[in-house]
């Protein structure tokens, strides 16, 4: 006991002494914490925000009526369902136990400004329906105006109308998809809110919605019940099950509301969360090496100090917990500076999203006991576990080394370690191309597998590192020639140990920049030339949503197109949604399981699409036949001739024979249907592109021209050239990789504060030899030289590796992740080059300080050091 | 300036001086005058010894004297630059260019060979210097076979050797030595004092050490005594024993410190090992 209380008196002593030795380590921690517990505070606020305004908006209703199955296809996550006869709400209104029922009509609606432009979008739904009278029905309430009561009025919601600088009064049009002129009567909230999340929604009357959102009047997307006084939920929906068609089901209000919140929380949210959660974790593990370094340099300069301890008496394990006691403190604190920086961060982020207008719910902050421990023990369990491999060589120290000299150490680059290193690389390397490019033809491309091969090529990575950093420095340092370059290449050469772990976490760092960089690249790339190869027309009519995605195009813009003069063909494709049954039952029972479908006249697609090499014949599908990629017939075995099963949203089955299987799916989709064939199944009229080709002669200016005076008839769609049309595609890669750099300026500052905690640490053990070189003659601008030199020789060994790892690795996760086996991999070189100046300036950044301390050293003390 | 090579040569005026040297450390209570007013001109072309008991200011007067650190009041001159007119960059580049030094211990740097470590100070400066002249004194100091080593892997004597070596380089018009041979045996002490002692008499060099070893100081041309931060003696052409004899005097004159007569007892004992 007496025993642990001298170790912890030791260890306070020496934090109190060496206070700016740990503050490399006390901001590694206090930033990850900070960030970690941010991001968990700011998801829970989120969630619960989200959660109480959905309750807000949709407690009164107390059952839903609608489709009891839906279609969800892969990557979207709002699924289908079959619509509901609006007669039905007037039968349930007539049922004992119900207070009202009222149909809800909703689809795409996207909404116009004053100047013609989109409001919202890019994301979040743009939807328009019904106005909806009983209030308790109606998620929106009216804030400002009134409810719409005759054709062409509508009602939208706040923050629709503050995006597009819309008021009560002005005229403008909703795509619905077809284009429909609107005065607006009325502006709605949304549980209070400003709307949900971004989405925009513009109400109109029941019968303006039924004309223009449905296929066909008579339906509603589902049937909205109020229970009448003293009626459960459980009750009414009990009531209404035996009153209703087969494919129909009756569900409590509650259930819908905790599917919208699942919906948010579970897909939006998560997602968000899990993201930064990933980046939190990159800065943890950058923080990690940083503060492995600096309790390995304080351990070894105390080596003295801890062999006169052992000498005199002291255990092991009371050095062991001194060192770790030390660890403990600076964790402890950090993490609580950290927790109060975490509480800072979502503060202030509630604070700045409505300022860069994305709504964030008012409420107060929610901190759950989870969000304080889970980054609190994270960052006290990350700094301990650093300090461990240190702690346990300051136990080791031998009384004797008291009276030794303190050598160089040159460890780190044992054959044992290279022996390690290379096994590893060999099977990190081999699992992640073999995930990527797997051999044999059928066989597909694995994600886990690669992500599996890229932790183990990490860990490589890690162990080579002092290895590597030998013959790295020599290198990258060949081309200084001067002095003080040659000094602080030998000065980085001297631990590679520590020149490695100093390295690594900027590594790290620009690995994973690297990697997001390269995917990121490669993505573009292959939606270029995706529509490059896919698009044969010269201009596409489309409304450009988030990803590769298109919004809803009226059908008349195809056919007004093909009249004009310029235009030799005009195709519009459609989209539809159905289950392809592959043949046994499996999809019988779950929810999802949908593919899209491609809707348009098969026959003239050649026309402006490629399609590759195309099995059977496009004409005369009629209302049975169906085209079929190639992939996805390779997936079910089908052939020309073969017979696909479908079910479509209400309910129908159908068996389709494939009647071609074409090679290119890039534009075309997997299953291509003719508009007869869909035409029973349809929710509503729309197309997703217009494909444009010219007659020859006519310049592309021109044309363009021409197409969109059509298109201005029509809610003004974009008019895209091939080149505007594969930009726009991966518009959202830029989109996302300005956030993912943002996140990754964490890693990367934290890697930065261990070089500078390095060379300061170095400085103050080579405070001697920096003594000998002033008297000698080295001037303090050659001083500062050195230390800068030696630091950007460390921080460009960690660059160069984080770029190799980088590139290596999203290499692979470009092949893992593209099943079709067509993707481009991009290395992007202008963005590359950028990363790595950036992190090599950041090299001489981190020895600002270190090097003017080491300048301001007074010569005479500096070799009187003892 | 002059350089003679090969042959003994003299040179008047002296390569370093100091006048009226006054340095105080500390103030009121805790003052301590480590210089006290002290005035001595060391001459080119010659080798000079600066004795005395601990804490009687000869380190403080080699530091002034060589640029390391600055007097209170008075002047000191390398030649006839006067250091305390000058910054930190110019005196910086006055002891890179002109001034040669080997220190006690860790005069050298661990991460450079031994032929780097000898070139340093002209590395330092981007100047070739002289390939005839350091390939002389390679041989002079005896490390031909070592060049290649690093600091760590020589024995004590070598290090010092190196470090003479690195001093004599530049061909400073002074080298300051101070307690060179303090960490070495009696032998490669000898070595390397012998080395200091021929590199002025045969190669014409200028060397100012300090050092608390009779013995040491025998082998340079003049011994100033300094005491109480005053110059109290000087001897020419000294020996052991006669130098002994006037260190005894101070102890005579009232023991300063346990340790000063105890090393002056340790001196005697190596003077006639048994």
């Amino acid at each position: 006991m007496s025993g642990t209380r001298a170790s912890l008196r030791l260890s306070m002593a020496g934090l109190r002494t060496h206070k700016r030795r740990f503050a490399g380590t006390f901001f590694a921690v206090l930033l990850g914490v900070a960030f970690l517990g941010g991001t968990l505070v700011m998801g829970d606020t989120l969630r619960s925000s989200f959660d109480a305004m959905f309750g807000r908006a949709t407690g009164g209703t107390d059952a839903v009526v609608r489709g009891d199955d839906m279609i969800t296809t892969p990557g979207e996550s709002f699924g289908t369902r079959r619509s509901v006869p609006t007669r039905l709400a007037d039968e349930i209104d007539r049922m004992p136990g119900v207070a009202a029922a009222e149909p809800r009509i909703e689809g795409p609606g996207q909404l116009l400004d004053e100047d013609g432009e989109p409001v919202g979008g890019g994301g979040p739904p743009t939807l328009a329906g019904n106005w909806i009278a009983d209030k308790d029905l109606n998620s929106y309430q009216i804030a400002e105006g009134r409810a719409p009561e005759r054709s062409g009025e509508a009602v939208v919601n706040r923050g629709a109308a503050k995006a597009g600088g819309l008021d009560i009064g002005d005229t403008t049009t909703v795509r619905t998809p077809d284009p429909l002129k609107v005065t607006i009567v009325g502006i709605s909230t949304f549980g209070g809110e400003d709307a949900m999340g971004q989405t925009t929604f513009t109400a109109l009357t029941r019968a303006d919605a039924e004309k223009h959102l449905t296929a066909e009047p008579g339906r509603a997307t589902s049937i909205q019940v109020r229970a009448g006084p003293g009626e459960s939920q459980e009750e009414l929906v009990k009531t209404l099950t035996p009153a209703l068609p087969e494919g129909i089901e009756a569900v409590t209000g509650q259930e819908v509301t905790e599917e919208n919140q699942d919906q948010i929380a579970g897909q939006f949210l998560s997602g968000f969360t899990a993201g930064l959660l990933g980046f939190a974790g990159v800065a943890m593990l950058v923080a990690t090496f940083s503060i492995y370094n600096t309790f390995a340099i304080v351990v070894a300069q105390r080596t003295r100090d801890n062999a006169l301890l052992r000498a005199i008496g002291a255990t092991r394990r009371q050095i062991v917990g001194q060192t770790l006691a030390e660890a403990l403190v600076v964790a402890v604190v950090a993490s609580l500076a950290g927790l109060a920086g975490g509480l800072g961060i979502a503060a202030g982020l509630q604070a700045l999203f409505p300022a860069v207008g994305f709504p964030f719910p008012d409420g107060d902050l929610v901190v759950s006991g989870l969000s304080l421990a889970l980054p609190f023990a994270t960052g006290v369990l990350v700094c301990l576990a650093s300090a461990l491999a240190p702690a346990i060589r300051a136990g080791r120290t031998a009384p004797l080394a008291a009276l030794r000299e303190t050598a160089v150490d040159g460890s780190g680059s044992s054959r044992v370690r290279a022996l390690t290193g290379g096994l590893l690389i060999a099977a990190g390397a081999g699992l992640t191309v073999y995930g990527a490019v797997p051999g044999g033809d059928s066989a597909d491309p694995s994600v886990t597998l690669t992500v599996a091969g890229a932790v183990v090529t990490l860990a490589a990575f890690v162990v080579l590192g002092p290895v590597a950093s030998a013959y790295a420095v020599r290198i990258l340092g060949a081309p200084l020639r001067r002095m003080n370059g040659r000094l602080a290449r030998r000065n980085a050469l001297r631990s590679p140990k520590r020149t490695a772990a100093t390295a690594t976490a900027l590594m790290i760092g620009v690995a994973v920049v690297s990697l997001f960089t390269v995917f990121g690249a490669s993505l573009k790339s292959t939606m270029d030339q995706t529509v490059s190869r896919a698009f044969a027309g010269d201009v596409a009519v489309r409304v450009p949503a988030f990803g590769p995605e298109s919004g809803a195009l009226s059908p008349k813009v195809a056919p007004a197109v093909a009249k004009l003069p310029e235009v030799e063909h005009a195709l519009g494709l459609g989209t539809g949604v159905a289950r392809v049954d592959d043949g046994g039952t499996a999809h019988a029972e779950g929810n999802g399981g949908g593919r899209a479908l491609t809707v348009t006249d098969p026959e003239r697609m050649g026309d402006v699409l490629d399609l590759g090499a195309v099995e059977g014949s496009l004409t005369g599908l009629g209302t049975t036949g169906v085209a079929v990629s190639q992939s996805e017939a390779d997936d079910h075995g089908w052939q020309v001739g073969s017979t696909a099963r479908f079910t479509f949203t209400d309910g129908e089955k159908q068996p389709f024979t494939v009647r071609a299987v074409y090679d290119r799916a890039d534009l075309a989709g997997d299953y291509v249907l003719t508009r007869e064939a869909w035409q029973p199944h349809r929710m509503q009229d729309s197309d997703s592109l217009v494909a444009v080709a010219f007659r020859d002669g006519v310049s592309e200016a021109d044309g363009k021209a021409a197409v969109e005076g059509v298109a201005e008839r029509y809610g003004n769609p974009e008019v895209q050239t091939r080149d505007e049309f594969a930009e726009s595609s991966a518009a959202g890669v830029d989109m996302m990789l300005t956030l993912v750099y943002a996140m990754l300026a964490l890693a990367v500052l934290i890697a930065l504060l261990g070089i500078a905690n390095t060379l300061t640490l170095a400085v103050h053990e080579r405070t001697r030899e920096l003594g000998l070189l002033r008297a000698v003659g080295q001037t303090r601008a050659q001083l500062r030289a050195m230390v800068r030199w030696e630091s950007v020789l460390v921080a460009a060994f960690g660059t160069v590796g984080g770029l190799t790892l980088g590139a290596f690795l999203g290499w692979a996760m470009t092949r893992a992740t593209d099943s079709s086996g067509d993707g481009v991999f991009t290395v992007p070189p202008v963005q590359l080059s950028i990363v790595a100046l950036v992190g090599i300036t950041a090299g001489a950044l981190a020895a600002w300080r270190p090097s003017r301390r080491a300048a301001r050293l007074d010569v005479l003390g500096a070799i009187a050091t003892e | 300036m002059t350089h003679a090579t090969g042959t003994a040569s003299v040179i008047t005026g002296a390569a370093a001086r100091v006048v009226d040297a006054v340095k105080v450390y500390g103030s009121g209570d805790t003052e301590v005058r480590a210089l006290d007013g002290v005035g001595v001109a060391f001459p080119a072309g010659r080798f000079t010894a600066i004795m005395g008991p601990s804490g009687s200011g000869k380190s403080t007067l080699m530091h002034c004297a060589a640029g390391l650190d600055t007097l209170t009041s008075g002047a000191a001159f390398i030649g006839d630059t006067e250091l305390g007119a000058l910054g930190d960059k110019r005196l910086t580049m006055l002891r890179r260019d002109r001034i040669g030094f080997v220190f006690q211990a860790f005069n050298l740097l661990p991460t450079l060979t031994v032929a780097e470590n000898i070139t340093l100070p002209m590395d330092l400066a981007g100047r070739r210097g002289d390939p005839a002249w350091t390939d002389s004194l390679i041989d002079v100091v005896g490390l031909r076979d070592r060049l290649h080593h690093r600091p760590a892997e020589l024995s004590g004597g070598q290090q010092q050797r190196v470090a003479v070596a690195r001093a004599f380089a530049g061909r400073p018009d002074v080298v300051f030595a101070d307690e060179p041979t303090g960490n070495l045996d009696s032998r490669s002490g000898a070595e390397v004092l012998g080395l200091l002692a021929d590199t002025v008499r045969e190669l014409g060099r200028t060397v100012v050490m300090v050092t608390h070893d009779p013995v040491a100081a025998a082998y340079a041309d003049e011994v100033v005594f300094l005491a109480d931060g005053r110059l109290v003696d000087r001897m020419e052409a000294p020996t052991a024993d006669r130098v002994l004899d006037r260190m005894q005097r101070f102890v005579g004159e009232g023991p300063r410190s346990p340790r000063t007569a105890r090393s002056l007892n340790d001196t005697a004992e190596r003077k006639n090992p048994s």
